[in-house]
Parts: structure tokens; C-alpha cells; sequence
């Protein structure tokens, strides 16, 4: 079990490796500009890859630029939910009054059903990138400030928070030397989760046409491939749209087992043998 | 007549960190009959020795040795035939009776499945004997109580629960373990006298922290420490004229003896010090309490130390 | 004491989403009513004059905020959530028409999945850390990675197109007479195989990956060590002690599984041209029919919330610890 963990994160780390790399080096990579417009409709061939889509893209450069939409979205939005869910977690967590306040709106934004207000809320927008970063940060902090806060609960409880306390230590010192250290590994969970939810919502928006139309991303090539209405007549289907769909469900397999591996890791629970616990 | 006999008993964990040798090499013997105290500080190693007498740890762990109880070695026959000993020969009473309840299952349920199991009684019939259990270890109102779920028990009632649960199918064996732990003066008293008429006709390992409750209701003493053995003989024996300083560590932290706690920890089970196991926090250790590990050595008639000193 | 403060927290949640709704066309730049005010303006939707003077008195823009308030709130009572512009009818009427089918749907998956994804669940950890395990787990693991409506893609393709089982789009056959009843119903599940399996094999993960873990917690807890002292068989235990303490968070779960089934059926529903309220919705972003839109939001919204409330009450009446509080 301790050799299948580690084998699987590295496969994981090693298909975000290849995204990520084609994300940054897009412009090398990629054979053609995605806007740049040559015959419609085209099968794949030598000039062509992947083909060309209904107004004579190349389908190709299309997917290498939408690897840079997709990644950059879904890790701008759990970068700055996870600084925000575990700054708003340690507070809550360690100032009881505010504490209360902030979990009640967390359970608040919980109990609200997160993609239908997202899909109300992105029709009424202007479809951009950094519209959809904005709106998907609504929602994004809260989980992560709810377990941060827990965590933080049962390490305050530990003795050495109260020493430090006792001898003069001010509460921002010992949130960021004490607290903060132990709930990096729960963060960086947190972070690949957040990562996985964005990357599938924002697929799911743009497959209903709310994505981004000028910088598009995975989601919004297989929107316009299933808009088209001869897509299952042919094999059109064979490179318009199984490849994004593809490169959605690789990364997102790659982060699941990335976070997976992690979380076998760190939970002691989980890596305790199943019974035999609690002696 | 010996009832259960261990010798050579070796439990080990494999871990990450190393191999945890939580039990380590005991030998010893419990009578028909006999009430057996086990005693020793918090993570020696007794309820592991315990759940090994069972069988009742994770397959992953190494247990060496043999535990023959009438006759038969426990560690080796089929574990079909190991169920038909848990519960019916031997029981065992777990540590901390409220996580050791299911707590979505009516109490006089919890027992009476063992009833049906062990002795082939039909539900109603079972429900009535483990009503009769519940009275029997004075829980009032007994069959209004067996409808009830542990969490309307109080922490006594649930002990006794736990008491009658162990009892129900007559077991020749008893391993309680820690009974009296957590408990209010009064109700100690009064599950003390429970286990002490309990205990008349049947064995009993009694695994305890308390030497008051220990004197009070065994035969026999034995003290653990980090793994193994360090002292046994008869209980008045032990506390007239103890031997180990453990032992003598030990009774001087009793409240009547100035609460003298024993200087150090316990050492860790994957780490052993050479030499004595004792040593590092032992007044009287010398050279050779370094460098080698003591025999378990029979110094009067029924009365074994290891030490150098005894 | 604690039903009540449930009761006053999910009405609490119910008014917060009902102002969202009411304040959203009200702040959000220029849309969705400018194009309501503006009679230039580039209309999704042909619109006659007759019909923008509806929608204008349903809004009441020219009335101060607050009353603008009130009025939709005695409207919601009344259960007028608007008019929308594509069908040119009550907002209500249209989703109502849809409702059976998105019932069928979501109704068949959750018999399924969830049952299913118990069975794995509780499977799996029995086996913890053995080859069964790491092989279920890992195989759920990577079906969850395929977002629905390319799951739903690719069933249409192979079972729909390429081997030609089953239809691809709709809840019944176009303009089909039965012969019999039975006809009737079979062309109905046979139109709802491919949408029900994409909306189980794209949620099971959920439910799984929660049995598991909540099995494995329980697993390890003192009463199985208890059961197993008694002697009790591992069948036995895995029956009467370990499923039940397990499936107790399940409950709660599973109502959050049907608002995710829910949520789901857009995608399905679109994929599959099945004519639910998930297939309405897309339609409704499609013309931008605003009202329709806020009306499936609102409706969509209080269904899951609704289930979570129901499943809070289930499982205050299956825990006997909660009950007696
Ligand atoms: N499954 C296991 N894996 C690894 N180590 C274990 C396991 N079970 C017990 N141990 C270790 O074995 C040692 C003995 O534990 P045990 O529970 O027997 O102590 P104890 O004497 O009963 O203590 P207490 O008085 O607190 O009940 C402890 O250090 C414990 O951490
Ligand atoms: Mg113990």
C-alpha cells in the first residue's frame, strides 16, 4: 500500500508536469495562432493535426492554448482561496467571537448550492476569465476556512500554544509560528481539491457556452464542438472532441492522485491498519 | 489444576518507525479459579497481552510463543475454532466501556447475541437471560434497561454492562481489563465487590492501575513493565515484602504511601535500553544493570523477581 | 430545542436565497434588464411589445426598491416566479411541465447509485489495503475524473451511435403510437438507460469514497473489538455493528448526493436532449431568458436545500444518541 501511494503520486505529478509545461510553452508549441483562420472543418492531416474546427481553426493550437486557460483559472482561484479560507480559518479559529460569526456565514455559503448560483451569476456577467476567476472565488474560501478553523482548535488544545501564551508570546507570533506550520500539509490538500472542483465547474460553464469565447479553454472547445450540428454524423468527434475532454479528465486523474497520495500520507487515521486502533 | 499457561509469548508490531515489542517474552500461569492482577504504568503492554490471549489483533502483527489454555495451544488451532472460545471460555472485558458499546444497539441486545451464539437460545429466550445478567450485576429496572441504548447509561451502568456482557455465556476465563478505571469512589467500591463475588468461581486476568482494587480481589500480583515481567508471587507476598524497585517505585506512589511517583518515563517499545529495561530510572542501578538484561529468577517459592539486587 | 433552531436556520437560508435572486438583475452591470428598458436593445429573444410591458410591470422597475421587495415576495408566495420570454409563458408553468421527467431521472440514478456506491464503499474498506481495495478504489477514483457531459459524450457515441442500442436524445420516441402501455413504458426507460448511467457512474465516487471512510473509522472502534471478544463472526459484525454506525453519516450524505444529482442533470440533460428542468436551464442560458433562469436558480436551489433539511431530520430519528437529547 505504501509503494502503491507513492507510485501513483508520481504518475500524478508526472501528467501535471506535462500540462503544466505545455501551458507555459504554449506559444512554441503550438503550430498555428488558435485565432488564426484557414479552411473549416478540415480532417486531420500532416498541416493539421488535429484538424480544424467550424470557422477554421486549428483544433491543435486550439487545445495547447486552452491547457493555459484552464490551469491558469483553476490555479489563480485556489491560490487565493486557499490564502483567504486559511487566513479566515486560523482567525476563526483562534478568536472565538469572530470565530462564531465567520463559521455562520461558512454554513451559509455551504448550505447554498454552489452551481446553480454560479451558472445564474456567470449568464448575467460578461463571459471573461477574470469573470469567472471572481465568481468561483465566492464560493471557493469556504471549506478550507471551516477545516483550518478545526484544525486549529485541536492544536490550541495542545499544551506548548498555552505555554508560548504565558510567557508573553503576542497571538500573531504564535499563529504564525506555532499554528500555521501544522496546517500546511492540510492546505496544500485542500488546495489540489479546490483545483479539481474549479477545473470541473469551469469545463461545466463553458460547455454551456459561459466560458470564456476569445480565450477558450477545454471546456469551451468541446461547447463548440457539441453546438456543431454534424459533430456524430462523421469521425469529427474523434478530434474535436475527445481530445479536450481527454486532456480535462488526465488532470484532473493527475491531481486526484497527487491529493490521494497526501492524504494517505497525513491522515494518521487512514494509515492506522484498520482495526487494532485505540488499544 | 493450571488453566491457561503462557510461555515465551512475544507480540510485535511492525511500523513505520520501527517494531513497537509491546509484549516481550512472558511466562506465566493462571489457576481454575484464580484471580491473576496484572499491573503495570500506562503503555507497558497489558491490554496487548490481553487482545493477544484473544487473538484479537490485526493479522499483520507477530505473535511467537504459545498460550495453551486446557491444553490446547490458542495460537495455533483455526480461527472457526478460536470464535467458539471468545465469549464462551474465555471473555474479555475491554477498556473504556463507553466506546467499547455499539451505540446504535439496544444494551440487552449487545448481550444477548452472544447468548444466542454461544448457547443456541432462541431471541426471546436470549432476551431474557441477558435481562437476568443485567439484574444480576444490579442494574435496577433491568428489563426496562435492556431496551435501552449505552448512551442513557451512566458510566457505572455501563461498566456492569460490560460485566454481565462478559459473564453471559459463562466463560471459565475473564480478562477485565482496567474495570474500575475512571470511577467515583463509590461506585469503584460497589463494582469492586461485583467483581470480587464474580471472581469466586471463575479465572480471572484483572488488568488494573489500582493497587487498592488489586489487593482487595487477587490471588496473585504480577507487575509489567515496558514489555515484560519484573516481579510476580502471592498478592500479600508482594506487598509485604517487595523486591523489584519498580514494584517498591510502585507502592510508594500509592496515596497511603506519600504519593512518591517513580523519577522518568517509560521507555519507548521500539527503542529498548540494553542491559535492565528498569535501569535508567532505577536509584539503586549498577554496572552490570547496563549491560546485562536480568532472568526472571525464582527467589522464595512462588516468588519470582528480575533483578540483580533480589 | 435543536429541530427548532434547524427549522429558523433553513429559513434564514431560504430568505437569503430568495433576496439573491430578487437583488441579482437588480446590481449586476447593465445586465439583465437593460435590455428589458431599452427597447433597442439586442433582444435573445423576439419579444413583442405586449410582452416587454409584462415583464416591465412583473419587475416594477419604476417603483422604489423596496417596494419593488415586497411585491416579488407576495409574488414568490403566490408562486409567481415570472414570465419567461423564450416560451412566452409563467415562468412556473414552464418548469412544472419539466418536472416529471428530471423526477424520473434523478429518482432512477439515486436507486441505483446510491445503494451502489454503499456496497463498494463498504466492500472496499472491509478489505482495506488489500488488492480489492486499491483496485476499486483507484478504478473510482479515475471514472470520477470524467467530468458528466463527457461521459454522457462518449455513452452517445459507442452505445448510442456505434452499436446502436439505445436512443440518444429525448424522453420518448418523437411522435410514436403504442400499441400497447407496456410499449409506451419501455420506450420511455429505453430512452432513459444512457442519461441514468451517466448520472450514476459520474456521481458513485461520492457515496463511495464516504462509506469507505466512514467504514474504515468505524472499523476501528472499541465496540467491534467488543463484538469480535464475543465471538461473533466477521459476517455478523460486518452486518449488525459496523454497516449500521457506518451508514448513519451516509444519510446525511445522500442528501447532498441528490442535490449534486440535481445539479448534475444539466449537464446530463443537455448532452441527452432530455426534456427536464437541467435541459430547460441550458435552453434558458442559451436565449438568455433571464426569468426562466432565476426561476430554475430558485427552484433548483430550495429542491437541495430541501433535501439536505430532510436528511438532517432522518438522521436526528435514526441516531438514538440525538434523539434523546
Ligand atoms: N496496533 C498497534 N500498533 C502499534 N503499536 C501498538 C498497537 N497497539 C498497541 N501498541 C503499542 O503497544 C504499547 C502497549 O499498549 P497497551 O495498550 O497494551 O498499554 P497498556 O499497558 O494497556 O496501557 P494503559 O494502561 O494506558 O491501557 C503502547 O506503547 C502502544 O502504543
Ligand atoms: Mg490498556
Amino acid at each position: 500500500m505504501i509503494e502503491g501511494r507513492k507510485i501513483l503520486g508520481s504518475v500524478g505529478l508526472g501528467i501535471l508536469a506535462v500540462f503544466v509545461i505545455v501551458a507555459v510553452l504554449a506559444p512554441y508549441i503550438a503550430p498555428y495562432n488558435p485565432h488564426q483562420m484557414s479552411r473549416p472543418m478540415e480532417h486531420p492531416s500532416s498541416r493539421h493535426l488535429l484538424g480544424t474546427n467550424d470557422i477554421g481553426n486549428d483544433i491543435l493550437s486550439e487545445i495547447i492554448y486552452g491547457t493555459r486557460v484552464s490551469l491558469f483559472i483553476a490555479f489563480v482561484v485556489s491560490a487565493i482561496s486557499m490564502l483567504v479560507g486559511t487566513s479566515l480559518g486560523l482567525i476563526a479559529g483562534y478568536f472565538d467571537k469572530l470565530g462564531f460569526v465567520i463559521m455562520r456565514v461558512v454554513d451559509i455559503f455551504l448550505t447554498i448550492p454552489r452551481l446553480p448560483l454560479i451558472i445564474v451569476i456567470a449568464a448575467s456577467m460578461r463571459p471573461s476569465i477574470w469573470n469567472l476567476i471572481a465568481i468561483f472565488l465566492i464560493f471557493g474560501w469556504t471549506m478550507t476556512a471551516r477545516i483550518i478553523r478545526s484544525e486549529v482548535l485541536t492544536l490550541r488544545s495542545r499544551y506548548y500554544i498555552d505555554a508560548t501564551k504565558m510567557i508573553g508570546g503576542s497571538d500573531c507570533y504564535i499563529l504564525w509560528r506555532h499554528i500555521l506550520p501544522n496546517v500546511i500539509p492540510l492546505v496544500v490538500v485542500q488546495f489540489i481539491m479546490e483545483a479539481i472542483h474549479v477545473i470541473f465547474t469551469e469545463a461545466g460553464l463553458s460547455f454551456l457556452g459561459l466560458g470564456d469565447p476569445v480565450a477558450r479553454s477545454w471546456g469551451m472547445v468541446l461547447h463548440y464542438a457539441f453546438e456543431c450540428p454534424i459533430i456524430y454524423v462523421s469521425d469529427v468527434w474523434m478530434w474535436w472532441m475527445l481530445p479536450p475532454g481527454l486532456c480535462i479528465v488526465l488532470t484532473v486523474l493527475g491531481l486526484t492522485f497527487v491529493g490521494y497520495a497526501l492524504e494517505e500520507t497525513l491522515d494518521p487515521k487512514l494509515k492506522s491498519p484498520a482495526y487494532g486502533r485505540g488499544l | 489444576m493450571t488453566l491457561l499457561e503462557i510461555s515465551d509469548l512475544k507480540t510485535h508490531f511492525p511500523t513505520q518507525s520501527g517494531i513497537v515489542r509491546a509484549v516481550d517474552t512472558i511466562d506465566l500461569s493462571i489457576r481454575e479459579r484464580e484471580t491473576f492482577g496484572l499491573i503495570g504504568e500506562t503503555g507497558c503492554g497489558k491490554t496487548v497481552l490481553g487482545l493477544t490471549l484473544m487473538r484479537l489483533l490485526h493479522p499483520t502483527t507477530t505473535v511467537e510463543g504459545t498460550i495453551r489454555y486446557r491444553g490446547k495451544n490458542l495460537l495455533t488451532i483455526s480461527e472457526a475454532e478460536m470464535r467458539l472460545i471468545r465469549g464462551e471460555e474465555i471473555a474479555m472485558i475491554l477498556q473504556n466501556p463507553t466506546t467499547s458499546l455499539n451505540p446504535v444497539m439496544r444494551v440487552g441486545e449487545q448481550i444477548a447475541e452472544a447468548i444466542r451464539l454461544h448457547q443456541g437460545l432462541r431471541r426471546r429466550a436470549a432476551k431474557e437471560k441477558a435481562v437476568e445478567m443485567l439484574d444480576s450485576v444490579r442494574i435496577p429496572a433491568a428489563s426496562r434497561r435492556a431496551n435501552e441504548y449505552p448512551h442513557e447509561f451512566s458510566g457505572g451502568m455501563k461498566q456492569r454492562a460490560m460485566i454481565a456482557m462478559g459473564l453471559a455465556c459463562d466463560p471459565a476465563l475473564i480478562i477485565a481489563d482496567e474495570p474500575t478505571k475512571g470511577l467515583d469512589v463509590t461506585i469503584k467500591a460497589q463494582i469492586t465487590e461485583l467483581i470480587k463475588e464474580t471472581a469466586k468461581e471463575k479465572a480471572m486476568l484483572l488488568i488494573t492501575h489500582d493497587l487498592g482494587v488489586a489487593r482487595a480481589l487477587c490471588d496473585r500480583i504480577a507487575l509489567m513493565y515496558a514489555g515484560e515481567l519484573v516481579e510476580y508471587a502471592a498478592t500479600e507476598e508482594i506487598f509485604e515484602n517487595p523486591l523489584h524497585p519498580y514494584t517498591r517505585g510502585f507502592l510508594g506512589s500509592l496515596p497511603g504511601n506519600g504519593l512518591v511517583p517513580i523519577p522518568g518515563m517509560s521507555p519507548s517499545l521500539i527503542d529498548l535500553p540494553d542491559g535492565c529495561r528498569f535501569h535508567p530510572r532505577c536509584s539503586h542501578a549498577k554496572a552490570v544493570c547496563r549491560k546485562k538484561h536480568p532472568e526472571l529468577i525464582e527467589v522464595e517459592a512462588g516468588h519470582f523477581v528480575r533483578c540483580f539486587d533480589a | 430545542m435543536h429541530q427548532i433552531n434547524k427549522l429558523v436556520y433553513y429559513f434564514a437560508i431560504l430568505l437569503i436565497i430568495l433576496s439573491i435572486n430578487f437583488f441579482l438583475p437588480r446590481v449586476m452591470p447593465g445586465d439583465p434588464l437593460s435590455y428589458l428598458s431599452d427597447p433597442g436593445a439586442d433582444m435573445p429573444a423576439r419579444m413583442t411589445e405586449e410582452k416587454r410591458e409584462l415583464l416591465l410591470e412583473y419587475y416594477g422597475l419604476d417603483k422604489p426598491i423596496s417596494e419593488q421587495y415586497i411585491s416579488y415576495m407576495v409574488g414568490i408566495i403566490h408562486g409567481d416566479l415570472g414570465w419567461s420570454i423564450y416560451y412566452g409563458a409563467p415562468v412556473l408553468e414552464v418548469i412544472l411541465g419539466r418536472l416529471k421527467w428530471t423526477l424520473l431521472l434523478v429518482g432512477t440514478s439515486t436507486a441505483i447509485h446510491v445503494p451502489l456506491g454503499i456496497l463498494l464503499g463498504a466492500t472496499s474498506a472491509w478489505a482495506r489495503g488489500k488488492k480489492k481495495d486499491t483496485g476499486l478504489l483507484i478504478s473510482i477514483l479515475s471514472i470520477s475524473s470524467f467530468p458528466s457531459f463527457f461521459l454522457g459524450i462518449l455513452l452517445v457515441i459507442f452505445f448510442g451511435i456505434k452499436l446502436d442500442l439505445f436512443p440518444i436524445n429525448g424522453a420518448q420516441t418523437a411522435f410514436a403510437t403504442y400499441s400497447s402501455p407496456f410499449g409506451k413504458i419501455f420506450d420511455i426507460l429505453h430512452h432513459l438507460v444512457l442519461p441514468a448511467t451517466t448520472l450514476v457512474i459520474s456521481h458513485i465516487g461520492g457515496t463511495y469514497l464516504l462509506m469507505r471512510n466512514s467504514m474504515l473509522g468505524v472499523l476501528g472502534e472499541d465496540y467491534i473489538m467488543t463484538a469480535r471478544a464475543k465471538g461473533l463472526s466477521e459476517q455478523y459484525i460486518l452486518h449488525r455493528h459496523a454497516l449500521m454506525n457506518a451508514l448513519l453519516p451516509i444519510v446525511t450524505m445522500t442528501a447532498m448526493t441528490v442535490g449534486f444529482l440535481i445539479m448534475g442533470t444539466i449537464f446530463v440533460e443537455t448532452v441527452f436532449a432530455y426534456p427536464g428542468i437541467g435541459n430547460l436551464l441550458y435552453n434558458a442560458v442559451l436565449y438568455r431568458d433571464y426569468p426562466l433562469l432565476q426561476g430554475i436558480f430558485l427552484f433548483m436551489t430550495i429542491a437541495i436545500v430541501g433535501a439536505n433539511f430532510i436528511a438532517d431530520t432522518i438522521y436526528v430519528r435514526l441516531d438514538p444518541r440525538v434523539k434523546n437529547e
